[in-house]
């Protein structure tokens, strides 16, 4: 590896240093704060050393990644996520008996894991930086094990994601058995000769699609998704819903963008049937839901039912759409668990409907930004959500792709019940005075509700003015070839 | 050449089905050394001695042995054998077995159907040239492995640490109305 080499996987080395400061740190002194205090910071510092990096082409590190537009921003939106993940965890964590530090050290490893995913480019750095998601993941998922439902959600992750794994490596098998080569240009090359896909092609990309829905826990791979959400820990379901979900949508995007999947029917059938699918069971099953956690987890499904819309548009304005609305449903995303974290106790989280009544009147605040961010999970003006949408009905409307477009619109409008039905608990009047919660002390909250008044700022600000980011994304689309080509 | 690949597949096809149906542990993790062992005759006859070898050294001698020594720790009794045998009742698994039969032989057809290029000869990837490999192009993922298991040593602590023990709650219903 060469200097150059070194200079530009900076933000992936700066997380590798982080883990390994955190563990030594440990070693010599146990401290909450202070462990937490060096993960912000280098994570802040992975950010900044994006900004070194920009207006990098395309930089190979023959064969495994690649740094382009593309990656640095996907890197740039998951570790700014990331960031604010950690900083709603000081609060969460604080008020737990577990040894928290280990926390720390996995979600550096499971942030490095998802930056890994978008800039790889070989099958081997794939399945390596999604093995670095999962593997912390499991860890996260049942972190805190003194709960009743953590080792259930564990166990499930564990089982299924290492189920789909081997889906994933059958599928790559079967691909590199008949293109001979593992590189995704390499693919490219050997695909770009066929008129239509060989039937063992087929079937590889079928199993690649088992393994790479899993993650993204779209229909019908989205069982494990209501329960591990439901028995994580708040931050970590944020963690799940987000970092783990985009890293592996902006490896799809850089695949069959090389490959030009869009050219192949079959492929976009088995899509169109899983965007369809995943919108209407995701909206339709949260229907029925009393606990804001798994309302949520079904809403994310619906959420990657979106996005597939955008993504199935398979030209520019479909990628800066799924783009687009990746951002929005971070923001948003975040906010939402960000609130159940903050709401939550030390022996459980905060996610029956029942802790919601009348929160308007004991915290005005909070269930402000709460409010806001189901809005913009429906999709309503002003906010960030509806600019997503917006842009995602304009991909659809743009590539003819009718079915999809209504079927967004409907869903949408299924959608609003269950926001809705959240946000009408949180204003009914509450019917008896409650003890107010044990407050902490109110230092150890500042990072929480900074975090949450950051979101609920960009919240509006992206659903305001999107000009700027719809720039910046285009900016950075220009600087992948393989998407100016179309 | 092809006749042994042919035989190592088989022994090693069979010895997992053997490993997944036993009922006493210890000799589904006798089942699963043979298959280990079946596959590394497989690798040696796709001329990767160097894999073959670490095969066995890794798998079936270092993992194995240490699934045995927890399970002799664990001191299992006649009564687990006979527990494994009610839990693995036919009507459990001839549903999936038959579904996932229909795939097998999907799985097959293409495979058969496929005009798949002719195979070259045989040509053996010694250590050097592994090592030439893991330490030149591939040096990112060897650091990325080491990565994915520094993970997985902080999870395992983490979860192993705890003494609290946790049932599940389906069991706890369960034993709640015995």
């Amino acid at each position: 590896m060469s200097q150059n080499d070194f200079l530009h996987l900076m933000p992936l080395l700066i997380l590798t240093f982080a883990a390994l400061l955190i563990m030594l740190v440990i070693a010599a002194w146990r401290n909450h704060k202070l462990i937490y205090v060096i993960t912000a910071v280098s994570f802040v510092a992975a950010f900044l050393s994006l900004f070194e990096l920009r207006g990098v082409v395309s930089y190979a590190i023959e064969p495994l990644l690649v740094i382009d537009g593309f990656a640095l921003f996907y890197i740039g939106l998951i570790l700014a996520t990331a960031l604010l993940i950690s900083m709603l965890s000081y609060a969460y964590f604080e008020q737990q008996k577990e040894q928290k530090e280990e926390y720390y050290i996995l979600l550096t490893l499971a942030t490095l894991g998802a930056c890994v995913l978008v800039v790889s480019t070989h099958f081997a750095s794939l399945f390596l930086g999604l093995e670095v998601l999962s593997v912390s993941l499991y860890a996260l998922v049942s972190y805190l094990r003194v709960r009743e439902r953590s080792d259930e959600a564990g166990i499930k992750y564990l089982i299924l994601a290492a189920f789909s794994s081997a889906f994933l490596l059958f599928g790559m098998a079967l691909v590199y058995f008949s293109t001979g080569t593992m590189t995704f240009a390499g693919i490219a090359t050997a695909m770009a000769t066929l008129p239509e896909l060989p039937l063992l092609l087929l079937t590889g990309f079928g199993m690649m699609i088992i393994g790479i829905g899993f993650k993204l826990s779209v229909v019908p791979f989205h069982m494990w998704t209501p329960d591990v959400y439901e028995g994580a820990p708040a931050p970590v379901t944020a963690f799940v819903a987000t970092v783990s979900k985009g890293g592996v949508l902006g490896l799809l995007i850089r695949f069959f963008m090389e490959v030009e999947g869009f050219r192949y029917p079959t492929l976009m059938l088995i899509f169109t049937i899983v965007a369809i699918a995943s919108m209407f069971a995701g909206n339709l099953l949260a229907l029925m839901q009393q606990n804001v956690k798994r309302i949520l987890a079904y809403s994310s499904i619906s959420h990657l039912g979106y996005l597939l819309v955008a993504f199935l548009a398979g030209n520019r304005i479909g990628m800066e759409a799924v783009t687009f609305y990746l951002v929005a449903y971070f923001i948003t995303t975040v906010g939402a668990f960000g609130t159940v974290a903050l709401l939550s106790g030390e022996a459980r989280d905060a996610e029956q409907l029942e802790d919601y009544r009348g929160l308007l009147w004991r915290r005005p605040w909070t269930a402000t930004v709460f409010t806001a961010m189901l809005l913009s999970l429906a999709g309503i003006p002003l906010t960030a959500g509806f600019v997503g949408k917006f842009y995602v009905l304009a991909a659809g409307v743009n590539t003819q792709q009718w079915l999809l477009v209504v079927m967004l619109v409907l869903n949408s409008v299924i959608g609003l019940y269950y926001y809705i039905k959240i946000i009408a608990v949180m204003y009914q009047q509450p019917d008896t005075e409650r003890e107010p919660q044990q407050r902490q002390r109110p230092s150890v909250y500042v990072a929480s509700v900074g975090t949450l008044a950051v979101l609920a700022i960009l919240l509006v600000l992206v659903g305001v003015y999107p000009t700027a980011l719809v720039q910046l994304i285009q900016d950075m689309l220009y600087n992948m070839p393989a998407v100016v080509a179309r | 050449m092809e006749l042994t690949f042919y035989i190592a597949a088989a022994v090693a096809i069979l010895s997992t089905v053997m490993v997944i149906t036993r009922y006493n542990m210890i000799h589904a993790l006798l089942y699963l050394v043979v298959s280990f062992l079946a596959v590394a005759v497989v690798f040696f006859t796709l001329g990767a001695p160097f894999m073959a070898a670490l095969e066995v050294i890794i798998y079936a001698g270092a993992i194995v042995v240490l699934i045995i020594f927890v399970i002799m720790m664990l001191n299992m009794t006649q009564e687990d054998v006979q527990r494994e045998k009610e839990w693995l009742q036919p009507a459990t698994w001839v549903g999936p077995a038959i579904l996932s039969a229909v795939l097998l032989a999907e799985l097959v057809y293409i495979v058969v159907a496929a005009d798949t290029p002719a195979a070259g000869a045989v040509v053996a990837v010694d250590a050097k040239f592994v090592g030439l490999a893991l330490f030149g192009p591939y040096i990112l993922g060897v650091q990325l492995s080491g990565i994915l298991l520094t993970a997985g040593i902080v999870g395992a602590y983490h979860l192993g640490r705890q003494k609290k023990k946790v049932i599940h709650r389906f069991l706890q219903e369960r034993s709640a109305a015995a």
